[in-house]
């Protein structure tokens, strides 16, 4: 139910959403990619963080999209913004599911990956934006 | 078992050993026999002992004392839920199931320290406190002798793990002090030293296979270390809060020179000693309290441990996944 209470800080109970810098080639959106990798990230691009609406490559999770061309296999690299994260099975499944609406793409793997340790300076410009339009200042 | 060493006073400590592998270049398919075992055992114990600490954590969310301490009690369980999980994930990579690693494992093969199981009594929050800051301080330093570990995939997590870590000390360290203030509360404390030590002292009981853990480079040092490293740091922190450190049997608070004594030697069943424990509560700074006889690493455990096993692996028994649900009200 909405408040008139101000939303200062935190949505995720335990995201720290004010602290870090972005590593060096982090966030990781798939600007450079080409062909089928493009479409994938492309496909990423449409799963939501199940708290926020907001894009998973925009909150910088993805860390790694490779196809391997000849089996038509994607295998994709994320994190997770915390470790006690609940919706991690749901998260998977979402990206596997959405890499593998890509019609090249046969079968989609998902590892997950905690170094760099996702921080809040990852999230993208354009996430920035979604979060403030949430409520969220960052 | 391991083929060679088996040294297993953890004494070939050289981690600069030319042979010890760098950090992050093992992974899965490199793994021999021997260091997979290494392996598995280092991983379980991480996994286990939070993944006790967070069950009994969990019980403290209708009872703690204010409603930020629900909710950071509450929080601090689900990280440590995380970060079994963190590390049930690399066992899973190996090969095991989650059933395997968690739900269908025998309570007997279990190897997390008796210090995570013990129950908290009645109004134990002083309990809460001292055994969040008595863990929460060895894990930090066992993590941190993860850092540079050989195998990669460890190596991923443990930074993640260990940022997570931070304000868990954080919020035991400050409610240490809070408490550590009052009379009476300060007694409560002190009674949960007394029994708590003990038993944490079994964090760093070795296993079977700890000399192959360090040579491996799995871990950067020796359980005997990180011990060292503990007591040189809890221990000064309790006394200049005011509270005694209990005087364990075989175990020396001299951390430095040649009174300090080599951690878990065998055999030390403490029984046909001559201390004369206190039935109550008065221990004093000359006698000592035995160890105690069991200490989880080894899969032997409190009398508590089967109690909290068969409650936490009670509802995945009854939804047995490949076994059709019963309502209760439909047995007979």
């Amino acid at each position: 139910m909405p408040t008139n209470a101000p939303m200062s800080g935190e949505a995720c109970a335990y995201t720290e959403y004010d602290e870090g810098e972005s590593p060096e080639d982090y966030p990781k959106t798939g600007r450079d990619a080409e062909g089928v990798e493009a479409e994938v990230w492309a496909a990423l691009r449409e799963v939501e963080d199940p708290e926020m609406p907001v894009s998973i490559v925009d909150l910088g999770l993805i860390y790694g999209v490779d196809v391997d061309s000849e089996t038509g296999t994607a295998a994709i690299r994320m994190t997770l913004t915390y470790s006690g994260c609940p919706a991690r099975d749901m998260l998977v499944n979402d990206v596997t599911c959405a890499a593998e609406t890509v019609p090249a793409v046969t079968d989609a793997e998902v590892r997950l990956q905690y170094s760099p340790e996702w921080n809040v300076n990852m999230v993208t410009e354009q996430g920035r934006e979604a979060l403030r339009e949430f409520g969220l200042s960052v | 078992m391991t083929d060679e060493s088996s040294d297993t006073d953890g004494e070939t400590a050289g981690s600069e050993a030319d042979t010890t592998p760098a950090a992050a270049t093992l992974d899965r398919e490199e793994l021999r026999d021997s260091q997979r075992a290494a392996l598995e055992e280092l991983l379980f114990r991480l996994a286990d002992d939070e993944f006790v600490h967070a069950e009994r954590a969990t019980e403290w969310q209708i009872y703690a004392p204010t409603l930020e301490s629900d909710l950071a009690l509450a929080n601090i369980a689900q990280d440590e839920f995380g970060h079994a999980r963190l590390w049930y994930d690399l066992l899973q990579e190996l090969g095991y199931t989650e059933a395997e690693c968690i739900w269908e494992r025998p309570a007997a093969e279990w190897t997390h320290s008796t210090l995570v199981e013990l129950p908290f009594p009645e109004g134990g929050w002083g309990n809460a406190v001292v055994r969040g800051y008595l863990y929460d301080t060895a894990e930090q330093i066992r993590l941190e002798a993860l850092v540079d570990t050989s195998y990669a995939p460890l190596a991923d997590r443990v930074g993640k793990a260990l940022s997570e870590e931070e304000y868990h000390r954080e919020h035991a360290g400050n409610w240490l002090e809070r408490l550590a203030g009052e009379p009476e509360s300060h007694d409560r404390l002190q009674t949960a030293v007394d029994e708590l030590f003990p038993h944490a002292l079994s964090l760093f009981t070795p296993g079977e296979h700890e000399a192959e853990i360090v040579a491996n480079g799995f871990r950067r040092a020796t359980l005997d270390e990180l011990r060292t490293e503990w007591l040189d740091t809890v221990v000064p922190r309790l006394e200049s809060l005011g509270f005694d450190v209990p005087a364990v049997e075989g175990v020396s608070l001299d951390t430095e020179g040649d009174n300090r004594v080599p951690l878990d030697t065998e055999g030390d069943d403490g029984v046909g000693d001559d201390d004369e424990v206190s039935d109550d509560d008065g221990i004093t700074d000359t006698e000592t309290v035995p160890r105690p006889d069991v200490r989880g690493r080894d899969g032997t455990h409190t009398d508590v441990w089967a109690e909290l096993y068969e409650e936490f692996t009670h509802t995945y028994h009854e939804i047995q996944p490949e076994e059709p649900a019963t309502l209760t009200s439909e047995e007979v």
